[in-house]
């Protein structure tokens, strides 16, 4: 019988988080190296502004891009979002909190959000369990041509969203498709059908090209996290005689569950990005039925002529808030697993 | 050591001034210190591209200083594309614009995107008298004198609303393209019959966003206007009783299973039709290029009239002062050069016209096309446009109340959510739901927004209101005479 990893004592003994990141020791053994006691001093300042200066260095090229390409364009989206301006000109028509009301009061805006959640949700659920299952086999160490595989599901990912968009829509082409087709001949349909003909058919056939091209990139994280786990613990198991359910179950899943909540948070955030498999497989339709927040942010944005930039930024803002709620969870659920890993020095 | 240091000093600043120089530089304008141009031209006519290209050559010859750089973008990219080059100052320096008809001049020139032709001289006689009498209209495409554009395509045939119907699937059908359906009853028959007999699908339909209008226009013309504004009442349109009407036949079209099925979008739908998968596309008189470019050519297709109502129609096609479309960019270094490129281009005997009538691409206002057209096709399409009624002269508010020039009450109310009529039209159609209560909400909010600001213009003091938008004594199917307006 083996216990649940959570249940099973620490093979080590807890150590402090400061004693295992290095940085607090260091000074220490750099003072024991000076000639004296205010040499030493003298030595470890040096030292620290020396870190300091290498560390403003190294940070400096991140901090001007972080500047230059999240924070500006996030002040100036929170700016713009007060004015009614077309991008051009002078920003000088100060509409208040008018944009906001509108985009508030828009029933195109609260199907945006809905389609986002749902596509959001919906992929997460299919392609998480997917990916991992994939993961779990082609880590075993008994199949043979993991490579081959491994290829096979990561191909699709670097196929371009619009690529894939446009060989779906031909695919899924309800007069010469080939999904058509074989279920024509087979009898299974009678007359062809059109699966972006409606709300719900269409956002899943988003949600099912989505999984098909992503799934790749989530394999790979979880078989990176399955392999961060330790054989020692494996081979305690095998001493038990544990089954290969049990070890998945009682020792796998448990160890990877602290990555397995960056993993679901990041999936979670990165599908509310979706964009361009909207543009390219049902624009958006039929009518606006399957508008995204991001497609709804564009089209607000670039539609017409003038463009209306001020609109699109509340739009884009109002999302953020939506977006950063699931990044503030995200951290929360990271931080106690990742007390969760400390406890076992993992 | 320092010498190394100084070298990379040196290096990293040549970079940066380089990548500043990149980065500053005008995006237009090719003027150099040797007299050499090169004129930049932007549209979304990739069907004709290889004629642009000749075009370009042509005119260097005869202009050895100027080199023309044309470039296609496709249509639904270029809509953003633009406006995007014009914000970074990287704007060609002859653009092709379309949107927002009537609206259009007092756009651009709101935006500040448009330069005067000429340098703000009166345009010469000669080049004037190229077009028929009354071309150049203040508000549409002259403002305070000077002229802004020209229309290029002429607006009798050029347009919407003709049915093509390929010969090889209506044979198959036993059907004779000579002889089309005129009615929507007969249209319905035909179809009922190249179903049973043939493989292929009856109306090849785009219904991908505001592609609809391909089919939407042509049926809509024989029962009202294809415009969503209604200038006989001075309202938006879309929840009018004909408008409603023309919408349930494609309703019952769809239903029947005579449309293409799937949210196909007009590319496809026109590769359908000429790979013989579709019996009947409608779309306007550009076709005949289009096809042309695909191997697709005349002989392999016909050319009808849209099918009207059984009752016969009530309404016609939109014939307006349009096709003012070329422009010269206010960002051009070389705004001259672009006026001469355009005075070429317009000469109605020159190399431009020729070329553009020997590939089928259209009529031009400048030229004389019962003489120039060749392509079989295009002379059917002619022939289709002179019937009485088939298109008719919408009236002109700018021309009963000039203020309009200035307003933007319309083109505000047109552009939110621009294409919401067929988004619409399109939820209705997938939720096979009736189009009134979305029609009546899409109606609303744009005449709210109408009315609302031409209240706030007209307090502003612009002699604006409602009526200057509204005409009583229009019937849709008949010229609104130049005479009407006096008085």
């Amino acid at each position: 019988m083996v216990a649940p990893i959570d249940q099973v004592a620490p093979t080590t003994p807890p150590v402090a988080p400061s004693q295992r990141r290095g940085r607090g020791a260091r000074p220490r053994i750099r003072a024991r190296s000076g000639p004296s006691g205010v040499g030493a001093s003298e030595n470890r300042e040096r030292a620290r502004g020396l870190d300091r200066l290498w560390i403003v260095l190294f940070l400096a090229p991140f901090l001007l891009l972080y500047l230059g390409f999240t924070l500006w364009p996030l002040i100036a989206t929170v700016y713009y979002s007060f004015f009614d301006w077309s991008g051009m000109g002078p920003i000088d028509d100060y509409v208040g909190g008018e944009n906001y009301g509108s985009v508030l009061t828009d029933d195109l805006f609260w199907l945006a959000v809905g389609n986002t959640l749902l596509f959001a949700v919906a992929t997460t659920v299919i392609k998480l369990p997917l990916s991992l299952i994939a993961a779990i086999v082609l880590t075993r160490t008994w199949l043979r041509g993991k490579r081959i595989f491994r290829t096979m599901f990561f191909a699709p990912l670097i196929i371009p969203v619009a690529m894939a968009g446009l060989i779906f829509t031909y695919l899924l082409n309800p007069s010469n498709g080939a999904l058509n087709s074989i279920l024509r001949d087979l009898g299974i349909v009678e007359r062809s059908f059109d699966i972006f003909a409606n709300r719900w058919s269409a956002m899943l056939a988003i949600v099912l090209v989505s999984v098909w091209q992503i799934f790749g990139q989530y394999m790979i994280y979880w078989m990176a996290a399955l392999q961060n786990v330790p054989d020692e613990i494996y081979e305690a198991a095998d001493l038990d005689g544990a089954t290969e359910w049990q070890k998945l179950t009682r020792i796998t899943l448990p160890m990877i569950r602290p990555v397995a909540v960056v993993i679901l948070l990041l999936a979670l955030v990165n599908a509310m990005h979706v964009f361009g498999l909207v543009v390219t497989l049902t624009g958006g339709g039929p009518g606006t039925s399957t508008y995204v927040m991001s497609y709804y942010i564009y089209q607000e944005a670039f539609a017409t002529v003038p463009f209306d930039y001020g609109y699109a930024s509340a739009a884009a803002l109002l999302f953020s808030v939506l977006a950063f709620i699931l990044v503030t969870g995200q951290g929360f659920f990271v931080r106690r697993a990742q007390r969760v890993r400390d406890e076992y020095g993992v | 050591m320092y010498a190394h240091r100084r070298a990379v000093t040196a290096v990293v600043m040549l970079l940066l001034t380089a990548l500043l120089a990149t980065a500053c530089g005008s995006g237009s304008g090719g003027g150099g210190g040797d007299g050499k141009v090169t004129l930049r031209i932007w549209d979304f006519s990739m069907e004709q591209v290889d004629f642009h290209k000749k075009v370009a050559e042509k005119y260097n010859q005869e202009n050895p200083n100027v080199t023309i750089e044309w470039r296609a973008i496709t249509q639904d990219e270029y809509k953003k594309t633009l406006p995007l080059a014009f914000q970074s100052r990287q704007a060609p320096d002859i653009f092709y614009w379309s949107e927002s008809n009537m609206a259009r001049q007092s756009l651009l020139l709101e935006q500040g995107w448009i330069a005067p032709l000429n340098g703000g001289e009166p345009l010469p006689q000669d080049v004037v008298s190229r077009w028929p009498a009354g071309s150049f209209i203040e508000g549409i495409n002259t403002a305070e004198g000077k002229a802004y554009s020209f229309p290029f395509t002429e607006n009798l045939f050029w347009g919407p609303g003709y049915m093509f119907m390929n010969n090889q699937v209506f044979q198959q059908a036993g059907l004779d393209p000579a002889n089309p359906p005129k009615t929507w009853s007969e249209l319905e028959a035909t179809c009922a019959k190249i179903v049973a007999a043939t493989e292929a699908e009856c109306i090849a339909a785009p219904k991908k966003g505001n592609q609809f209008q391909r089919l939407w226009h042509a049926l809509t013309g024989g029962t009202m206007s294809n415009l969503f504004f209604d200038y006989k009442n001075g309202r938006f349109s879309l929840d009018d009783p004909k408008m409603l009407e023309t919408f349930a036949f494609v309703q019952k079209l769809e239903k029947s299973g005579y449309l293409t099925p799937g949210s196909i979008d007009q590319n496809f739908a026109r590769q359908q039709f000429a790979a013989n998968g579709a019996a009947i596309y409608m779309d306007g008189t550009w076709m005949p290029s289009v096809w042309a470019t695909q191997g697709f050519t005349s002989d392999k297709y016909s050319v009808a009239a849209h099918p009207n109502p059984d009752a016969g129609p009530t309404g016609a096609l939109v014939r307006e002062p349009s096709q003012n479309v070329y422009w010269v960019s206010s960002q051009s270094a070389a705004p001259d050069a672009a006026w001469k490129f355009m005075e070429w281009m317009t000469r109605p005997d020159g190399f431009f016209v020729q070329e553009y009538y020997k590939n089928g691409f259209g009529t031009l206002a400048f030229a004389d096309s019962k003489k120039l057209v060749t392509d079989p096709a295009l002379k059917k399409i002619m022939e289709i446009a002179e019937t009485p009624g088939f298109r008719a002269n919408i009236p002109l508010p700018i021309l009963k109340c000039p203020d309009i020039a200035k307003s933007k009450a319309y083109s505000e109310a047109a552009s939110q959510r621009p294409d919401a009529e067929y988004e619409a039209m399109l939820q209705a159609l997938a939720d096979n739901s009736p189009l009134q209560p979305l029609a009546a909400g899409v109606v609303a909010t744009r005449q709210k927004a109408f009315e609302d600001k031409l209240a706030a213009e007209q307090a502003s003091g612009l002699k604006v209101s409602k009526d200057c938008y509204t005409f009583p004594d229009w019937d849709y199917r008949t010229d609104y005479g130049l005479d009407k307006y006096t008085g």
